[in-house]
């Protein structure tokens, strides 16, 4: 497993792998037209058109002629770019965490997982390519996130995140925390390093994700961040409404939980109003836990509920990507990033909506030959 | 006073402690109890005229039932108050003593307590026929309390964990025995409406129903017996070669207003079941009922089941603090309530967190129903304090006042012995060193029935517990652990008291 | 003094006309005169038929007054309350897997959405120290903040880092157990007894004197020692029994001798400092008292006589009273008050005990304690003589702004 791993990360260079500029060759290119084509950033483009090659997007746009010999896919529905997950648990089978330490920054989600595990194919039936795989927040610094691709294992970010717990399940009756108090000294001590993850977090470099899930918890996490300046995301926005001010002003974005059937209108006003008040959001998951379409639910109820539903497909693709800090990568249709799109037969966040196919890095991976 | 046909007396000091450690807190504590028992709660020597014969010349009198007098005088003669006034002079050997600092002020009326006994719930859900001063216990540090804070008539009754619980008795706080303690014997039977423990609403409501509607089964079975000749005092006579006498051939028709059964009278009285006859007579409206409830929705039982049998016009509920919600129906019923010790309900709202306060007496207080007050576990929070804390919440003083004597007077039967200073009431007289209500008072000196029954001044525990000062030649005081009293018996109340951190989701 | 007031009187009656019938504007720069029977400053004087100005967040002017028609007008007014052992938010968060952690805050793990503050505030209570819990012998810093008002740390720390808190007697050593064979968790370990506790104390001073000398044997919140032996931070200790008040008074004299300054006492649940009251007169240390109890008996096998209030007054040690939460009204600050009264504080005594004397303790008198021109705009309106079992806190105006209106009583 840890060679699929390295051989992945060998393929996970950055953009300027490919000559954006050079002339597409028909043979390998493929052309998606679609009636609308929602670019990831709350842009729609009627009957848009996007040329992909060798697992990269090198064009889109409007009228554009498809080269000769491209392979070209006429889609009566909307194509967007594929879904991320800001947080799961897909293939890591229990792995993901060591409870060993209450402080484990070395430990690094990719080194984690099973690429070949069922989790993952799951999770690409709902039309989600992207995940970023999290140790849970049972200890008070359990490690990395990494940003994985659902489909073939490709590691796109290792080390994304640094995890802070800061709910309760981080705390312990019989050993080191058994406070908030005493958690937040030992955080701060850490910030002092001079080398590692809590360096990298002290000087801005690395993100964190903090986990935190009454207001009281948010309150301490968001003032945990301001005091130390720090950037990164929060993980927990069910009780957010009555935050939005401070998170705000905290300058971090928001990782909203997954959301169930059964959840009340607070999930969704929580979400309203942080969209309303400009805060960057992402949806998260805890697959497998949870089914995989949790996440398209989740945003669907979370436009009901006065999200937009662009900023809601927004949420789950380019401000989701930009959070884990891969925009560079994915998240978008737009040139020089990877080919990962879903093609469905209406609005994405329609409910009604189905999946026709489901491409990563260029590659078809669900759906029938169209 | 009737006679119980249930369990022989038993003597105080025998009875069984329910654990180890009490006993020999009981022990210690008897030491120091006695020793009091001694000095402060016996009559005074040679003074009195040991007949309930007494002048009280005081600063103030306060008789709840009027203005004030000041500089008055209280004559009483054979416990019984003969004239309150400026002038009032009494017979010329009655002992006089003049205390011009002091504020009299009629003894406190406890409308309802379960302490006092050894245990106050039985495991038996209908037990009508057990008498709560078979369990009474003279030497408790209740008693001792209660003339402390100036209680001096007190419905000792069992607590709600039953389905119908025992009889109870009004008695003074003096006193070695039960009859020399009793004021009232069989001052009612207790019922509850809310669940005992292990049931819930729904069994607790049928079980309360399924015992009368038993009684009534059972009276229309002894009748049916008689008229088929098949009762046992028949048969027995008949085995004998003789007709039934006649003189116990008579019964008595059955009375009250509610259901009855046809032929009662060819039954005699002494026939009756001794465990289904105190139900008959709740139901023939001769006995107080007092139902508990825990809730709102269990006022709805209470007042069906006594107004189904027939002794709604008997019944007071006797309420937790959340009851408030249910004022209307109660109004609606007329019957007066006993409130629990918590003045104040608090309830969440369960989305914004935030608390509402309600002040409970002053809900019944507006809709015009007559409530009484009770003290609570904590002695400090005596009848006194809980009428003061009633006026510091809007209440005017007389309606406080009336809450903790006139009122419950009346719910006892009693309203013409206690709850004033006035002419033809029971000697019951307490002298503070100011106004009752205020936290700097005490209570200097309690008369019962005209004979001085406390003496603060003689009060050892009072001493230490104000000063830390202990007396010679007593043991010295428990360290840590439970302390003297019967166990918890008010177990909503403290639920209601617990302190509760918000319930967030994680 | 009294000039500058009768100045000021003469200026505010001219006015004051057109203040009591202005409206009141919202938040900020809110303008409100409250009016009272009696206002008891808590400074020795008594203004009857007295009137309290608040503007912006502050007392502007202390005088008489005559109430107009709506106009806020109540029995008495105090100066709002305040409880440093109100052990509200957060209660019992201690880190415990050190048994002494003096760089610890207790404000880190704060719960501002806690029902206790808005219950502490209805009561009368606008400032409470929050401390950590007493699980460890020195568990860490206090703060002091105000029990109202934006729910950030920000808008109510009064003082920060106020205090550094320790405990005394049995509680430490509870939940430690000696190490027969294997240690099983971190609560193998000393202190299982007094002694224990008493060790751990000393060694931590004398482990902190050491690091002050040599930096190779700092410890997390060593300095915060040396600022406590040096008496720049007071230490709040709870100290219930007799022989552990003993404990900590010999404890904070031996250091003396060590370091230059000497320790500033305060004694948490000092519930038997009744029966040696010279010990505390001779280290000048504080008592705040626990709750009273209707048998006086209170935690750790403590006895706590109904006069320690009055006899620790007629002493001249200074007092506060604390409720330690309570959840029912009759045990609140107020209450405690009432009972101290039971026992023989004078009125004036009791007053200060809520409100000036804490304020002192922990050194936030400049801004909170008594009504005074320039204090902040805290304070409690009672519906009778203060103190008394048939008086309320009906209203309370904090930082300036009512937010429990007495003329919403029925």
């Amino acid at each position: 497993m840890l060679e699929t791993v390295t051989l992945m990360a060998a393929l996970a260079a950055g953009a300027d792998r490919v000559d954006l500029d050079a002339p597409l060759v028909g043979e390998r290119t493929t052309v998606f037209r679609a009636s609308a084509v929602h670019l990831g950033d709350g842009r729609v483009l009627d009957r848009g058109v996007v040329f992909v090659q060798d697992g990269v997007i090198r064009e889109v746009g409007v009228g554009l002629e498809p080269p000769d010999g491209a392979h070209v896919v006429d889609h009566p529905g909307d194509l967007s770019p594929g879904l991320v997950a800001l947080h799961g648990f897909e293939g890591g089978g229990g792995e993901l965490v060591d409870t060993t330490r209450p402080i484990l920054p070395k430990a690094d989600a990719a080194t984690a997982f099973d690429p070949d595990h069922p989790d993952f194919g799951r999770s690409l039936d709902c039309g989600i390519t992207t995940v970023v795989l999290s140790p849970p927040a049972t200890a008070l610094c359990p490690g990395t996130t990494a940003v994985v691709k659902t489909s073939g294992g490709t590691v796109v970010r290792p080390r994304a995140q640094l995890v802070v717990g800061l709910s309760s399940t981080a705390l312990k009756s019989n050993e080191f925390p058994t406070s908030f108090a005493g958690a937040l000294a030992a955080l701060s001590e850490r910030l002092e390093e001079p080398t590692g993850a809590f360096r990298a977090a002290a000087s801005g470099e690395l993100g964190l994700l903090v986990k935190a899930g009454t207001r009281s918890q948010i309150q301490r996490a968001l003032g945990f961040v301001v005091e130390h300046r720090l950037r990164g995301a929060l993980y927990g926005s069910y009780w957010a409404e009555d935050l939005v001010g401070e998170i705000k002003a905290s300058g971090l974005s928001v990782v909203c939980t997954p959301s169930d059937p059964g959840d009340d209108a607070r999930w969704a006003r929580s979400i309203a109003a942080l969209s309303a008040a400009g805060v960057r959001l992402g949806f998260g998951l805890d697959a497998p836990g949870r089914h995989p379409h949790c996440l398209r639910f989740g945003a669907a109820v979370a436009a009901r509920g006065g999200m937009t539903n662009e900023a809601a497909l927004t949420a789950l693709t380019g401000d989701a990507a930009a959070i884990a800090g891969v925009s560079d990568r994915l998240g978008r249709i737009d040139r020089g990033l990877d080919a990962d799109l879903v093609l469905w037969s209406g609005d994405p966040l329609d409910l009604a909506s189905e999946i026709t196919a489901v491409y990563v890095d260029g590659q078809r991976v669900r759906g029938g030959e169209r | 006073m009737s006679v119980n046909l249930s369990t022989d007396q038993r003597s105080d000091l025998d009875h069984p402690a329910s654990n180890p450690e009490s006993t020999k807190m009981k022990h210690l504590s008897r030491a120091l109890a006695l020793s009091c028992v001694a000095a402060a709660f016996a009559a005074a020597p040679a003074a009195a005229a040991g007949d309930g014969t007494i002048v009280l010349k005081v600063g103030k009198v306060i008789t709840n039932a009027g203005a004030p007098i000041e500089n008055g005088t209280i004559v009483i003669e054979n416990g019984r108050i003969v004239d309150v006034g400026p002038d009032a002079a009494g017979r010329w050997d009655a002992p006089v003593r003049e205390y011009p600092d002091l504020v009299a002020f009629p003894g406190f009326v406890e409308a309802l307590t379960n302490r006092g006994m050894d245990r106050p719930n039985e495991n038996v859900d209908v037990a009508p026929f057990l008498d709560v001063r078979d369990s009474i216990d003279p030497v408790n540090f209740y008693f001792e309390d209660c003339l402390r804070w100036g209680v001096t008539t007190i419905n000792v009754q069992h607590g709600p964990g039953c389905v119908i619980g025992a009889q109870g008795h009004v008695v003074k706080p003096f006193g070695m025995t039960v009859e020399q303690m009793s004021v009232r014997p069989r001052s009612g039977i207790v019922m509850a409406a809310s669940p005992k423990g292990g049931k819930s609403r729904a069994t607790q409501a049928q079980a309360l129903r399924r015992a009368f509607s038993g009684l009534r089964r059972y009276l229309e079975g002894v009748v049916q017996e008689k008229r088929d000749g098949l009762d046992y005092a028949t048969r027995e006579a008949r085995y004998q070669g003789r007709e039934p006498d006649e003189e116990t051939a008579r019964g008595r028709v059955m009375a009250g207003s509610g259901w009855k059964v046809e032929g009662l009278e060819l039954v005699p009285r002494w026939e009756i079941d001794e465990k289904q006859e105190p139900l008959l007579r709740l139901v023939e409206g001769k006995v107080p009922a007092f139902i508990y409830c825990g809730s709102a929705m269990d006022v709805r039982v209470a007042l069906e089941v006594a107004t189904d049998n027939g002794f709604v016009d008997r019944t007071t509920l006797v309420l937790s603090s959340s009851c408030w919600k249910a004022a209307d129906e109660i109004a609606a019923a007329g019957v007066p309530v006993i409130l629990s010790a918590t003045l104040t309900a608090i309830e969440r709202d369960p989305v914004t967190g935030e608390e509402i306060e309600t002040f409970v007496p002053g809900v019944f207080a507006k809709k015009g129903v007559e409530f009484a007050l009770r003290s609570s576990n904590a002695s400090t929070r005596s009848l006194w304090y809980q009428a003061a804390a009633c006026i510091g919440h809007g209440m005017e003083r007389e309606a406080a006042l009336a809450a903790v004597t006139t009122a419950p007077a009346r719910m006892l039967g009693l309203e013409t012995r206690v709850g004033t200073l006035e002419k033809g009431k029971d000697g019951n007289v307490l002298l503070f060193s100011g106004d009752p209500l205020s936290v700097t008072s005490f209570c200097e000196f309690v008369f019962i029935e005209g004979e001085q029954r406390y003496d603060r001044s003689q009060d050892v525990r009072n001493t230490h517990l104000n000063t830390g000062a202990q007396p010679e030649n007593t043991a010295p005081e428990e360290g840590a652990g439970e302390g003297d009293d019967a166990p918890d018996e008010d177990g909503d109340e403290d639920d209601e008291e617990k302190e509760d951190e918000d319930g967030e989701k994680d | 003094m009294s000039l500058a007031i009768t100045i000021t009187t003469v200026l505010v009656c001219a006015g004051d006309v057109e203040a009591s019938s202005a409206p009141m504007t919202a938040t900020g720069g809110q303008n409100l005169a409250v009016y009272a029977d009696a206002v008891y400053t808590s400074t020795g004087k008594v203004i009857e038929n007295g009137m309290v100005r608040v503007r912006d967040g502050k007392i502007r002017v202390v005088s008489k007054g005559e109430a107009g028609e709506g106009d806020v007008h109540v029995a008495a007014v105090t100066a709002g309350m305040i409880d440093l052992s109100g052990r509200i938010s957060p209660s019992g968060d201690v880190e415990e897997s050190n048994e002494i952690t003096p760089h610890v805050r207790a404000t880190d793990a704060i719960d501002f959405f806690s029902v206790s503050w808005a219950r502490q505030l209805r009561s009368g209570v606008t400032t409470a120290m929050i401390s950590p819990g007493d699980e460890n012998v020195i568990s860490g810093l206090c703060a002091v903040l105000k029990t109202g008002g934006p729910r950030t740390l920000s808008s109510r720390t009064l003082a920060a880092d106020a205090a550094l808190r320790g405990a005394f007697g049995s509680q430490p050593s509870r939940r430690n157990h000696a190490a027969f064979g294997r240690p099983t968790d971190f609560y193998s370990r000393r202190p299982t007894t007094r002694m224990g506790v008493e060790w751990e104390w000393r060694k931590a001073m004398y482990d902190a004197i050491a690091a002050a000398g040599d930096p190779a044997r700092a410890f997390a919140g060593h300095e915060r020692l040396m600022e406590v032996l040096r008496g720049e931070l007071p230490l709040v200790v709870q100290a219930w029994t007799t022989q552990d008040i003993r404990t900590a008074v010999f404890l904070a004299e031996e250091m003396a001798a060590h370091v230059e300054g000497g320790v500033r006492l305060v004694i948490d649940a000092g519930a038997e400092a009744w029966k040696e009251p010279a010990l505390l007169v001779r280290t000048k240390a504080a008592v705040i008292l626990p709750p009273f109890d209707h048998d006086g008996r209170t935690s750790d096998g403590a006895f706590m006589a109904w006069n320690v209030a009055a006899l620790l007054a007629e002493k001249g040690v200074p007092i506060a009273l604390s409720s330690h939460n309570a959840g029912a009204a009759a045990d609140r600050l107020a209450v405690q008050g009432a009972w101290a009264r039971r026992g023989g504080l004078s009125f004036e005594d009791t007053l200060a005990a809520v409100t000036i004397a804490p304020a002192r303790m922990v050194g936030v008198d400049e801004r909170v304690g008594s009504i005074e021109v320039g204090k902040d705009g805290d304070l409690a309106l009672w519906n009778g003589t203060p103190f008394e079992a048939g008086s309320r806190v009906v209203g309370v105006v904090l930082g300036g702004e009512l937010v429990v209106d007495p003329r919403g009583e029925e």
